[in-house]
């Protein structure tokens, strides 16, 4: 319980360190968003309206720590404010909108990956010198050193539009109300599966590696000596004994990646024109969206702290000799 | 420790279970359902027009044409304008208003109503909507600084008077979309509002099927001119970047876009040549090479005409815009205006066309001479410039790296710098800048883009934030040229100060014009009919401008 607490208590300090961080660093951007509106409407807005809108958006010139207080009491009532490139949307629904795609998408790519990535290291630390084990992780580091972006655009082009077996954009056909019925869901999970696959196969090669190389570490214990010595089976000695403790690596792995997945994948959203946070932010570093930007960014280290507190837990279960402590 | 022996019973079991699972996965998705193609194809006469925006991978539903980021069609078929004026073919079409009227002193606008005009909720279009509609803009976002007073004369009449003569506010006013007071009047605060179920007059108002990658709108049921809403609606998709939406595009399922695609005979027209068509038409804005003219020796106009005739134009338009862009003349105009441009002016250019050797000699001339193949300034040091350029336009930096090159034919060593846009945009608002290229001001009239390069009252200190004239040049007798244009009501006297400024221009080169920039447009006929095109320029193919209603009215679904 201490334990907890006191974890509780460093989290707490992580936060607002982040939050501080949130807030001056697009401040630190030169230019500001009215202008940048400005010159992208050509002519098309008069130069009289700058100052009305400057005052609009709020950009009107509040002492920097007004403006920081003003922020931190946002974050806790979560009023994150207007957003800029979206104006008048509020913030929280620029985000809500978009944020169960994100999701969706990264939840389902990560938990694959790691599933997967983990279950070929376990079986290649094994069968070590096997078939699996030379061929696979170079393979699978091979394949995910490709660029993203080029990998992405070749899966596209062969599945999508040369093959035509998936569907090249978008989370679900255009014109389809969405709702919780099969047809629906089918839909999604169509429109889901080259978005996935395409960042399982950049990322899964690391999972392997990475669960191969503390598995064999695991295996030279000596209770797995004693375990094969006991008379039990294989198969149980490697999942029930070698990678349940090896898994320890794992799991902090899948909670920082589990933190960072409401980030977006940016590149899987331009590709796939997959709705998504992602794109979201850049527009928002872009157009010199205050509001948003901060908005998204809290959201990122909220789950990335969250995530890492929730493994915290984990691991007190998983790993007996956190609790002596 | 305990070898690593290999246990005697492989595994194969767990490794099977693992990869027939991942297969069935995704065998079975990819077997529920084919992803139908949006619309591709459909020739039942209820097709959508289906179109793209590659800038906003999402939509929100925000409908507030007070917000300059309200969503897609909110401003072409939502509300539209007293009067629409077309970039093509510089026409004015009555719309709201039926006729106008400008006062001889020209210091006000008097608009005639169009009768039998609904919202799109039944309620009568009067003038008292109109006079609502400025009134809440003057309020709301400021500007229209010369308009004193909006009044209903009656019913069907509006008069707005100014307190200055002003004769292109015609075109601001005219323009300018008309909201319905009996909504807006209602709501809290105007600014904020999202207004996701807009009463419009425009052909297509009705908002179904909102999602975040599409949403679709339908006719307006009390349409003032049913004639002409042929299609059945319009249905906007959303991508994240050029490259998604062009695929979607160059397979011929979405019908038009104005984004730009790369060789566009080859991945478009190639395709469906019997279809696919495209139309860039020089109706852009001119693309400057401003050069800060608060920095020696960019303040001596001789050093500016010499570095233009050091510019291949040719070659940038050729090269760097694939073609499809116009070289500039010295009257600054771009080829949007070719009806204000003083012909006689135009034909005896100079400093606009390509000669190295005659740019050095201007140099030599204006006291930078070479020695050792480098051009050096007069204090002695070499005479370099940066040239700044937003990172994400491709074609840009290619014109800045031609003009890097043809000035080390005249020994000026020129580096091209590519930060983030906003970063290039603010040190142009502040004026840090050395060199960049920029775009300049596209109005209906020259009046902006005049205003733009040489008014001294839009001129800025450097580390002022300025919007415009980031080059900061300031010539009173433009000013006086400039207010004359906007004060003169009749055409005659309007050409006389035109061709003013554009003598004053040749004389100062406050910057240097590179070329008119293109208006990209591209649609496939497969599906609707009665696309603008050279031979017929009624509107431009953008589908964001003025002129697009003229478009989405004109239209006819194809039926098989």
């Amino acid at each position: 319980m201490r334990l907890i607490l006191r974890n509780l208590g460093f989290y707490l300090l992580a936060f607002w360190a982040s939050i501080t961080l949130n807030f001056v660093l697009p401040r630190f951007m030169p230019g500001d968003p009215v202008s940048r509106m400005f010159a992208q409407a050509q002519g098309t807005m008069q130069p009289d309206q700058i100052a009305q809108l400057r005052k609009l958006f709020g950009l009107d010139n509040r002492p920097l720590w007004e403006q920081y207080v003003s922020y931190v009491k946002s974050v806790f009532t979560g009023d994150l404010g207007i957003s800029i490139s979206r104006f008048p949307t509020p913030v929280s629904d620029v985000i809500g909108s978009q944020i169960g795609w994100t999701l969706l998408l990264g939840g389902v790519a990560l938990v694959i990956a790691a599933v997967l990535g983990n279950l070929l290291g376990i079986v290649a630390a094994w069968r070590r010198g096997g078939v699996l084990d030379s061929a696979f992780p170079p393979l699978l580091i091979f394949v995910g050193s490709f660029p993203y972006f080029w990998l992405a655009m070749g899966a596209l082009y062969l599945f999508g539009v040369s093959l035509g077996w998936f569907p090249m954009r978008h989370a679900y056909d255009v014109g389809l109300t969405p709702g919780f019925n099969g047809e629906f869901l089918s839909n999604v999970a169509t429109h889901l599966v080259l978005p996935a696959l395409t960042i399982v196969l950049v990322s899964i090669g690391g999972w392997m590696l990475g669960m191969r190389n503390t598995m064999i570490a695991t295996a030279a214990e000596d209770y797995i000596t004693m375990a094969e010595a006991k008379g039990l089976s294989p198969s149980r000695i490697m999942f029930r004994y070698a990678a349940r403790n090896a898994l320890l690596p794992s799991v902090t792995n899948f909670g920082m990646a589990l933190g960072f997945v409401v980030g977006g994948a940016l590149l899987t959203e331009v590709v796939f024109a997959y709705p998504g946070i992602g794109y979201q932010l850049l527009i928002a570093v872009q157009g010199l969206d205050y509001p948003l930007m901060q908005g998204i960014f809290l959201t990122i280290t909220a789950a990335v702290l969250i995530a890492n507190f929730l493994v915290d837990l984990v691991y007190v279960r998983l790993d007996p000799r956190v609790r002596v402590r | 420790m305990a070898p690593s022996r290999m246990p005697s019973r492989r595994p194969r079991a767990v490794l099977r279970a693992v990869t027939a699972t991942a297969a069935a996965a995704l065998v079975l998705s990819a077997c529920t359902g084919g992803s139908g193609a949006a619309g591709a194809g459909d020739t039942s006469g209820n097709q959508l027009l289906t179109i793209p925006r590659e800038d906003l991978a999402t939509f929100t539903r925000n409908f507030n044409p007070l917000s300059p980021q309200a969503a897609p069609m909110t401003l072409q078929a939502v509300y539209e304008p007293l009067v629409v004026h077309s970039m093509a073919d510089a026409k004015d079409t009555p719309w709201l208003a039926t006729k106008w009227e400008r006062a001889k002193d020209g210091k006000s606008l008097t608009f005639t109503l169009r009768d039998g005009v609904k919202w799109s909720d039944g309620q009568a279009l009067t003038a008292d909507d109109v006079v609502y509609t400025f009134e809440l803009q003057k309020k709301v976002l400021g500007g229209f600084d010369y308009l004193d007073k909006v009044t209903a004369v009656d019913a069907h009449t509006v008069k707005f008077s100014f307190n200055k003569a002003f004769s292109t506010a015609f075109y601001e006013i005219s323009n300018h979309y008309i909201l319905p007071k009996h909504i807006w009047s209602e709501v809290k605060d105007p600014a904020k509002f999202t207004n996701p179920n807009p009463v419009g007059t425009g052909p297509y108002t009705k908002i179904e099927k909102f999602q975040s990658q599409s949403y679709e709108l339908r006719k307006n049921p009390d349409y003032w001119q049913p004639a002409k809403q042929r299609i059945a609606g319009i249905q906007m998709l959303a991508f994240s970047g050029n490259d998604s939406a062009n695929i979607a595009f160059t397979s011929g399922e979405v019908d038009w876009t104005q984004s730009f695609i790369p060789d566009i005979e080859k991945s478009f027209v190639a395709k469906d040549k019997k279809h696919n068509h495209y139309w860039f038409p020089a109706t852009g804005a001119m693309i400057n090479w401003q050069l800060n003219t608060t920095r020696a020796p960019f303040n001596d106009p001789a050093v500016r005409k010499a570095l233009s005739m050091a510019v291949d134009r040719d070659q940038i338009t050729e090269v760097a815009m694939n073609g499809y862009a116009e070289p500039a003349d010295c009257t600054g105009l771009a080829r949007t205006y070719d009806t204000w441009r003083d012909t006689s002016l135009a034909a005896s250019c100079t400093w606009t066309k390509y000669d190295s050797a005659a740019a050095a000699k201007a140099l030599d001339a204006a006291g930078y001479k070479e020695s050792g193949g480098k051009r050096k300034l007069k204090n002695g040091k070499n005479f370099t410039l940066d040239i700044s350029v937003g990172s994400a336009s491709s074609d840009w930096i290619s014109v800045a790296n031609i003009i890097k090159q043809d000035l080390a034919k005249v020994g000026i060593t020129a580096t091209v710098k590519t930060p983030d846009w906003s970063a290039v945009q603010s040190s142009y608002n502040t004026g840090t800048f050395d060199t960049g290229i920029v775009w300049s001001n596209n109005g209906a009239t020259p009046y902006e883009y005049f205003r733009g390069v040489m008014s001294t009252k839009m001129v800025q200190p450097v580390g002022k934030q300025a919007t415009e004239n980031y080059h900061r040049f300031g010539d009173k007798k433009a000013d006086k040229l400039i207010d004359a244009f906007a004060a003169a009501t009749d055409e005659k006297t309007q050409a006389e100060q035109m061709n003013g400024l554009q003598e004053l221009y040749n004389e100062d080169a406050p910057v240097v014009p590179l070329f008119t920039g293109p208006e990209w447009g591209a649609y496939t006929d497969a599906r609707f009919t009665g696309w603008p095109t050279a031979k017929n320029p009624y509107a431009t193919l953008g589908n964001r401008n003025g002129s697009t209603i003229l478009v989405l009215t004109s239209l006819k679904p194809v039926k098989s």
